[in-house]
């Protein structure tokens, strides 16, 4: 049987082709981003009333808190619900069946999610600073951005293997609410994870952006104490960690496929 | 190799199993195929044919690799579509239509790049091939409206658009025309036609006889998970009961006539079905001693009657099929 050349799968490129795809979907219909902005934008308020006195860096604190909240919102709910819809639309079955291993379509799902979220902390930025009236002191600027776009990154790794939930079932809606409260508790991306007990130290720890964030806090916020073993480790661990979840996402993605194959039920909602 | 089949599907079973409620656990199973067995050349269509139910999109989806079978091996261009489904991927197109499928939201143009890319469709051919699928279908035009504006017969040529977009050797059409008027589904058929004239090997499946009838050389009717005729047009023509059919039409026949005409020599099978006021008897025969004057001779007193000879058409071979499986 003679078969003709087919073209090689580029994985950047289908990354990138499902990052805009995400965009064009949220210009669309933009609006959705409010009711998602509600929660970080009144938490940063009470951090800043809260904290208000505490020191210079206290509004530092307060935007990084409220704006992670709306970044891992974002990035996890987010994450599911773009899978969700694929189901609902009936394009989870044509992705799949594309040559392009769907981890690398649900990356840049999740790459979207970060940006989408990252709008949103910004948003938070915004509303806290008018309250505030004057910007928040940032050390390093440059470290703070770099470090910024890192935790991200580790953002990100989470939100992948999360997604992996919505491809293997349509009823993931539970392991995605368990997963944010344990997110924002686990993180101390609300509280620095020292004032939590000690029991929920390795539960944060698994998280790629507990570290990451512990770092910028390091960073932006003289004084901070944070985990016992600093700046350095914290970055190292974030980096492992991260890449572990990478890992574990490119042989879940492909056991998961596996799985929705032999039940077929990739065009259920 | 040239005669190895595009398509080789050997003994394949898919059993559904699904569970529903929470507290009360209630199993179904529904064995969708049942051992099913084909072989379609390479640069033909082949039709499949088949009610609701009948396994139809299920073993498209198992041979497209979107679903395992159960038991059973199928193979693709002389790959296995469980072991090479990688390899197979990019080599075959899926077409499973509908309302659904699409991104709504985005211009057809951008459900095209979309998954362009995913096919690694070379970047700087991508526009170039998206036009010249677009024209194709006829969706030039409304290129850049969102498909959420599209008619449904528009979604559809969306539909075989994205399934060619990246030149498949094989693909597998799921019911193309369902739910297009008359003139899209005419224009789809010549689209079809001419995709087997670029060499495509193709397989379709349809609920409509003359579709598979008018397409497909050899013809495959699956009946409730199993293939139960596979043959070419004249050939599935000869399986039940020979060439020939009569029709015979009056205001109502009585139980009597109906015995009467049954009784006729060489008639196999009779079909009684009310139009309004009128009843339609169809007869089946196996050979040339029944002529339409014998059919009239045999209903007497009707003083509309009329009765006339016509081809048999695949629809009464396939309705033949599909009931005596019922049985
Ligand atoms: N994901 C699924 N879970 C459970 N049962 C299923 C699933 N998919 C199909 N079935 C069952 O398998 C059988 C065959 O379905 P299939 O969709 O293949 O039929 P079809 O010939 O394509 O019918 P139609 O003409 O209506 O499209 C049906 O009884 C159907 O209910
Ligand atoms: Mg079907």
């Amino acid at each position: 049987m003679t078969t003709v050349e087919v073209p090689r799968i580029s994985r950047s490129r289908a990354t990138s082709a499902s990052l805009r795809l995400s965009f064009l979907m949220f210009m669309a219909d933009p609006q959705w981003l409010i009711p998602s902005m509600i929660a970080p934008v009144v938490f940063g308020l009470v951090a800043f009333e809260l904290f208000r006195g505490s020191g210079p860096y206290y509004l530092t604190y307060a935007i990084l808190g409220a704006g992670m909240m709306s970044m891992w919102g974002q990035t996890l709910y987010g994450s599911g619900w773009a899978i969700g819809q694929d189901r609902e639309f009936g394009t989870l079955e044509p992705t799949v069946q594309s040559p392009t291993p769907y981890v690398y379509v649900v990356l840049g799902r999740v790459l979207w999610n970060v940006i989408s979220g990252l709008i949103g902390g910004g948003i938070v930025y915004l509303v806290v600073l008018a309250a505030a009236g004057s910007p928040p002191a940032v050390p390093d600027p440059v470290g703070f951005v770099v470090l910024f776009v890192f935790v991200m990154l580790t953002l990100a790794s989470v939100g992948i293997l999360f997604s992996a939930a919505w491809v293997y079932t349509r009823y993931s809606g539970f392991i995605q609410n368990v997963g944010e409260f344990a997110f924002y508790v686990g993180t101390g991306c609300m509280f620095p994870v020292v004032l939590l007990p000690f029991w929920t130290n390795p539960i944060a720890l698994i998280f790629p952006p507990t570290w990451a964030l512990d770092a910028l806090r390091y960073l932006a916020i003289p004084g901070y104490v944070g985990f016992g073993w600093g700046f350095w480790p914290d970055i190292a661990g974030a980096v492992a960690t991260t890449a572990i979840y990478v890992a574990i996402a490119s042989t879940v993605f492909k056991r998961v496929e596996l799985h929705v194959l032999s039940k077929g039920d990739l065009s259920d909602y | 190799m040239p005669d190895t089949p595009a398509i080789e599907v050997r003994g394949v079973t898919r059993l559904f199993e699904s569970r529903k409620g929470f507290l009360f656990r209630e199993h179904t199973r529904t064995e969708a195929l049942r051992g099913v067995d084909l072989a379609v050349r390479s640069g033909s269509i082949y039709g499949l044919l088949g009610p609701n139910g009948a396994g139809k999109t299920t073993l498209v989806k198992i041979l497209s690799t979107l679903l395992l079978p159960t038991s059973g091996s199928a193979r693709v261009l002389g790959h296995d579509v469980v072991e090479d489904s990688e390899w197979l991927r990019p080599r075959i197109g899926l077409v499973l239509g509908g309302e659904r499928g699409l991104y709504n939201r985005v211009s057809a143009r951008d459900n095209l790049r979309y998954f362009a890319d995913l096919y690694g469709i070379p970047g700087g051919e991508r526009e170039a091939r998206i036009a010249a699928v677009l024209e194709r279908v006829d969706l030039l035009a409304a290129a850049d409206r969102r498909v959420e504006e599209f008619s449904r017969g528009m979604k559809q040529k969306l539909h075989i658009a994205r399934g060619i977009l990246h030149r498949p050797e094989v693909l597998f059409l799921d019911e193309p025309t369902i739910g297009l008027d008359p003139k899209s589904a005419r224009e789809t058929r010549k689209l079809v036609r001419s995709l087997v004239s670029d060499g495509v090997t193709i397989l379709l499946t349809t609920h409509y006889m003359f579709e598979a009838e008018e397409l497909c050389p050899e013809i495959a009717v699956l009946s409730k998970g199993r293939i139960v005729a596979h043959d070419t047009v004249a050939g599935l023509r000869q399986l039940v009961g020979g060439d020939r059919t009569l029709e015979a039409e009056a205001y109502g026949f009585d139980d009597r006539e109906v015995d009467a005409v049954r009784r006729l020599p060489g008639v196999s099978k009779v079909v009684s079905e009310e139009y309004g006021p009128r009843t339609r008897l169809t007869l089946r025969l196996r050979s040339l001693q029944t002529s339409p004057d014998d059919v009239a001779a045999a209903l007497p007193g009707h003083s509309e009657l009329s009765v006339r000879e016509r081809r048999t058409s695949l629809e009464d071979v396939y309705l033949d099929l599909v009931e005596e499986e019922a049985h």
